[in-house]
């Protein structure tokens, strides 16, 4: 777990740190490749929320270069196959994500992130 | 133009039946009518007579209501046997297509009673005007047909033994209809029993309840939902399981993970075969979130915790730090020494009808237009008053259903909240501090010390 799909949704949430916090920085990461269920309703209905340079990124970052630096007009089948894959078949299992602009580092371990705060980052 | 269709219901958890009708008949896309004199509403009572556009809607209800039994096509009831044979000949239309040439099965039997073996032939004999031609076949016959006694209930003699047949044929309603569908989604209380699954914790919600919630929620192929107390998933696996993909979070992240190195919500999720469905599980505060953005789930759905098992928390310090104590705590978050434990931030308490508010608000910002909040609050029975939900909403949020589940001196409330409006929401500023208590204060207002207390007052 922590699909690419959560990671453009995750953003840093340090008191104070409202620019340049997204997207936060994969560092030494353990990938696992799993199948998901296809379905073309929920990726067309899922577009408009995604940032996509920080998912083209991302993608790069763990090794996968299939998608189009401009998101594309036409969305045809192959390209939703190539962002499925992308978006849900691809697991960080472990490493780290770290924030551009205050660079709190975010530990993943067993595919979950801990995203918890320490007492003086809090608002 | 409808036809009626009489529904039999699991007499369980009663004031979520309509809800969780209206809620399936929404998310099917499809009207339903409901009785229009509320005495033919009374959920304590076990039929319901429904009006429905066609059969096959009747069949989707039967699939996917924890709460229905069976479906039958409504042909005629009655307070005796007269007016149910005079409303039969009157729906004549219904079911003369079957007379030439259709094989079938007879049914009687009653709620609350048993009918002697002989009144039960001379029932059937009765029907005779009916004239059906074709054979009588019990294994495999092309239609059943059914006879439902409603007989008074006998909650005045709990516990006490009847005669055998005392107060046969003293019935309140009496229904005749064609068998429709079996209600199959009941056996899903089986398969996600709490006692079968291969992960769970003391906090973990009896199957039949999340299933009814999960519905609440209108969880579909392709609905994204997510769980902000997630705790050990008992909510995740049945919307998963209806085809949402599903976000958890929480803030102690011990409770989804478990024992072992595959976490045990994924291990749990795996034996229903919905592992893939969990998108991810993130442990945080939902007070300081990091979701970058709102409109995101079609369905928010939780159990928060209320503090009798487990206390909710969030973090912050219940006494802030001297500042020397602050300082010292810098320095060494600076420069760590290489043999330190992980860094475990504080928690304090969080308080419900505060944590209420906050989710409401939040619930605001991240769901989509329509999208539903879907949770428990639990109450004092003897002090609730509707005005404890009403003061919790924030304006485009409203109230769609709220149904108690009672346990005596206190009880849980099953609340589904809509947000009604299009409008984008800026993230809600969850306030460090306690408002002042100028506001109204609900029931649910410090639940754990109440509870503790055995619900008697202060003094």
């Amino acid at each position: 777990m922590v699909r690419l799909i959560t990671h453009n949704l995750l953003a840093c949430h340090v008191k104070g740190c409202t620019s340049n916090n997204f997207p936060l920085e994969f560092k030494d990461v353990q990938v696992e490749l799993r199948d998901a269920e296809f379905n073309s309703d929920f990726l067309r209905g899922f577009i408009p929320k995604i940032e996509w340079k920080a998912l083209v990124d991302a993608a790069r970052q763990v090794g996968n270069t299939s998608l189009p630096l401009e998101l594309p007009e036409m969305l045809d089948d192959d390209f939703l196959k190539s962002l499925h894959h992308v978006l849900l078949e691809i697991h960080v299992e472990e490493g780290s994500m770290t924030c551009p602009n205050c660079h709190h580092v975010y530990p993943i371990s067993n595919g979950i992130p801990n995203m918890l705060l320490a007492e003086h980052e809090i608002g | 133009m409808t036809v009626q269709y009489l529904f039999f219901f699991a007499q369980a958890h009663h004031e979520f039946r309509i809800p969780e009708l209206l809620s399936l008949s929404k998310m099917f896309g499809f009207d339903l009518n409901l009785p229009e004199n509320p005495e033919d509403q009374d959920p304590t009572r076990p039929f319901l007579i429904v009006g429905l556009q066609c059969e096959e809607h009747a069949r989707l209800l039967a699939s996917r209501s924890i709460l229905i039994k069976s479906v039958y096509e409504y042909y005629g009831h009655g307070s005796t046997y007269e007016e149910l044979h005079l409303s039969n000949r009157n729906n004549r239309n219904k079911w003369a297509r079957y007379i030439p040439d259709t094989s079938f099965k007879f049914i009687v039997t009653a709620y609350n009673h048993k009918i002697p073996q002989l009144r039960q032939r001379d029932i059937v004999e009765s029907f005779s005007y009916m004239g059906f031609l074709g054979k009588i076949d019990m294994k495999n016959p092309d239609i059943v047909l059914a006879c439902f006694e409603e007989c008074k209930s006998y909650i005045d003699r709990h516990g006490t033994t009847r005669e055998k047949h005392e107060g046969d044929g003293l019935f309140k309603q009496v229904y005749f209809g064609r068998q429709v569908a079996m209600g199959s989604a009941r056996s899903l209380i089986t398969m996600f029993d709490v006692k079968k699954r291969s992960y769970y914790g003391n906090t973990s919600m009896e199957a039949e309840i999340s299933l009814l919630m999960a519905n609440q929620t209108l969880a579909s192929p392709g609905k994204v939902i997510y769980d902000p107390f997630m705790g050990t998933g008992s909510m995740a696996y049945p919307t998963a399981y209806f085809g949402a993909q599903i976000f958890g979070s929480d803030i102690d992240g011990r409770q989804m993970r478990g024992k072992g190195d595959t976490p045990g919500i994924i291990r749990a999720a795996t034996q229903y075969g919905v592992a893939t469905r969990i998108v991810d599980l993130c442990t945080f505060d939902i007070t300081q979130n990091p979701w970058r953005c709102g409109d995101l789930f079609d369905a928010i759905i939780t159990d928060p915790p209320y503090g009798v098992r487990a206390g909710a928390k969030r973090l912050g310090r219940k006494r802030e730090l001297s500042p020397a104590k602050m300082a010292a705590y810098l320095e060494h978050r600076a420069s760590p020494r290489p043999d330190d434990q992980p860094y475990i931030p504080p928690t304090k308490p969080y308080e419900l009808s505060r944590l209420a508010v906050d989710l409401v608000l939040l619930s605001r910002y991240l769901l989509k237009p329509g999208g539903r909040l879907v949770f428990f609050l639990p109450t004092v029975t003897d002090e609730y008053e509707e005005v404890d939900i009403y003061s919790m909403l924030c304006p485009g949020m409203e109230v769609i259903a709220n149904s108690l589940q009672d346990f005596g001196s206190w009880g849980r409330r099953l609340v589904t909240i809509q947000k009604t409006v299009r409008v984008t929401y800026l993230p809600p500023v969850v306030e460090a501090q306690d408002r002042p208590e100028d506001q109204h204060v609900p029931a649910h207002k410090d639940f754990r010390e109440k509870y503790f207390r055995g619900f008697k007052s202060k003094n």
